[in-house]
């Protein structure tokens, strides 16, 4: 960086002169480095060419490859292959799904449960953002966002640990139930269908919270002015106006947060109990045991990403429908 | 708008506000808790805790662990991304959608099967699991915000500049190092913390693709399985306070930037 103040304390020096006196200067100035380039750059395609050919590789290999080699796990008989033996292909991984109860249980229990949650964050984001983005002056807007990110920037399982000491029997809530009169012994809130919910809206809030906010923000308050000259009343302009401008941001957040709430793991394993197993954990058991259960692991992996991604394209297509038709 | 409305929405908003920090809150003030066993009320308070976990050469190394995964991680998204991104932003070529959507694919896969596919592709790779299929996995794994967020930055610099230093004889490489580099500084800056930080609180990922030796998520995890006590909320605090400090600098860092580029 030094070079750089250089160039910079002697403006309006002559080109050449000034040019050489910098690293980048005399670099470019250098033989063997001209001559390189002069190599590598013929032309603007062979430069595009140098450009592109590293990105196109990572992203075929790091980001493509490890959803294809699962694929391709899950269609063979046994991995890894053990010596003197060939893998078959199969489609007996996805069959299995099928035969038994303690399979697709855990994948319909995810689905439902991730829609119950996706939705139920809605409900209790949507407020909030509304509030932000309509209700707060600018200056504010900004800070009071910032106070809700703070907590999540912490991670996954410290906050999991933090819903497990507050609804735990001898946790927070319980002890201002019983403080309050209204229970005699504590409810057990944990290892049930509900602290999982606490904690996974917990953790996805905000990603529910920053779509809505920015497609709420963008919403000019002119609009609703302009309905509320027209005549129509508080809960006519956010039915109206409002709340179809911001189908964008809720159809965004609730993709996001459908996608995430599925790939939980911990997160059930330390608030969920046994009647609230959930797909991850289905999945995750075949990686825990002998290496021969990979293929069927991979198969369910598989089952579980494409239910999710079309459900959710289903999802964006309906939301797509209903914005359409309301402009109209 | 009424003024009821207004005030019913304003409760809404602190209510959330308390949703949010109580939780946290809580875990720290039971880490001073002065018994074994967690729970309220804590009748008596204690320190020892929380100097336990300064003590404790095992918490110690796992947490000189996890930040060595974050910071290596980072190094290669950063560079990844970067290049991705210069190549994306403001190029039109045959399969550009195409390299764009698997840009963001790692993005967008849920956690577990995201780990799984890491898991069997590292066994392909021929990546025994421990810290360097941590680091590939975590890299991976965070491109695609390192991508989006140098892009959106890209987008903002006018193509007179480059142009400006092409015209004064730069070579491409100039130019970019000149440039484009600096005007990117703020955009880089932002996105390594945030893969500091997305790897420091990875658990799936670093659970499946770990050998024996525990990064911090995952042995505050195995810590649990066996029972709470308060030694885990005072491990769970530290980890906190850094990634909370780290997080709201890169926050107020990244608006700065904003504002005085005028976006």
């Amino acid at each position: 960086m030094g070079s750089d103040v250089a160039s910079v304390r002697k403006p309006g020096g002559g080109k050449g002169a000034d040019a050489g006196a910098t690293f980048w200067g005399r670099l470019v100035r250098w033989g063997p480095y001209s001559a390189l380039l002069s190599l590598i750059f013929t032309s603007p395609r062979r430069q595009f060419v140098i450009l592109a050919a590293f990105p196109i590789l990572w992203v075929l290999t790091q980001h493509l490859g490890p959803m294809l080699q699962m694929l391709r796990v899950s269609l063979t008989d046994s991995y890894p292959v053990a010596q003197g033996t060939d893998t078959q292909f199969t489609l007996d991984n996805y069959v299995r799904f099928f035969g038994d109860r303690i399979f697709w249980m855990p994948f319909f229990r995810t689905l439902t449960f991730a829609a119950v949650f996706t939705l139920t964050t809605l409900i209790i984001t949507y407020p909030v953002a509304y509030f932000l983005a309509r209700h707060v002056s600018r200056k504010n807007q900004l800070l009071m966002l910032l106070l809700l990110l703070i907590p999540f920037w912490v991670g996954e399982i410290v906050r999991t640990y933090a819903i497990m000491i507050l609804l735990g029997n001898n946790g927070a809530v319980n002890l201002a139930l019983r403080s309050l009169g209204l229970i005699d012994r504590p409810i057990p809130f944990m290892y049930t269908s509900f602290s999982m919910g606490v904690g996974i809206v917990y953790l996805t809030a905000l990603y529910m919270l920053l779509p809505l906010y920015s497609a709420l923000e963008k919403l000019p308050k002119s609009y609703t002015e302009a309905a509320a000259d027209l005549g129509a009343g508080a809960w006519t302009r956010f039915r109206r106006v409002t709340l179809p401008l911001s189908l964008e941001g809720i159809s965004s957040g609730c993709i996001l947060v459908f996608l995430i709430s599925t790939g939980f793991y911990a997160t059930p394993v330390l608030l969920g109990g046994p009647s609230t197993t959930v797909f991850a954990e289905t999945i995750a058991g075949f990686f825990h045991v002998a290496g021969d259960e990979w293929p069927t692991g991979a198969a369910f992996a598989t089952i579980m990403f494409v239910a999710a991604l079309l459900l959710t394209g289903i999802f964006q297509k309906l939301m797509n429908a209903l914005r359409k038709g309301d402009t109209r | 708008m009424t003024r009821g409305t207004r005030i019913f929405l304003s409760c809404i908003y602190w209510a959330f506000v308390l949703y949010v920090f109580v939780p946290l809150i809580l875990m720290v003030v039971m880490g001073f808790k002065d018994s074994k066993f967690i729970g309220f009320p804590i009748r008596s308070w204690t320190l020892d805790w929380y100097l336990g976990v300064f003590e404790d050469a095992e918490v110690v190394s796992v947490f000189v662990y996890s930040v060595a995964i974050a910071v290596f991680s980072t190094l290669i998204s950063v560079i990844v991304g970067t290049w991705i991104a210069v190549l994306l932003e403001g190029r039109k070529f045959w399969g550009r959608a195409a390299v764009f959507g698997l840009t963001i694919l790692p993005a967008l896969v849920p956690g577990i099967i995201s780990a799984i596919a890491f898991r069997i592709y590292a066994r392909l790779l021929g990546i025994e699991p421990g810290m360097f299929a941590i680091i590939w996995a975590h890299a991976v794994h965070n491109v695609p915000f390192v991508a989006l967020v140098v892009m959106a930055r890209l987008s903002t610099l006018p193509k007179s500049q480059t142009e400006a230093a092409r015209d004064l004889g730069a070579d491409p490489l100039v130019a970019f190092m000149r440039i484009t580099l600096p005007y990117l500084v703020p955009a880089i800056m932002g996105a390594s913390i945030f893969c500091l930080l997305l790897s420091f609180d990875d658990f799936v990922r670093s659970f499946f693709l770990g050998s024996y030796e525990p990064t911090l998520p995952v042995l505050i995890f195995a810590m649990l399985r066996s029972g709470m006590s308060p030694e885990i909320n005072a491990i769970a605090t530290v980890a906190l306070v850094l990634t909370a400090v780290l997080g709201v600098w890169a926050e107020r860092y990244m608006r700065r930037m904003n504002k005085e580029t005028g976006r």
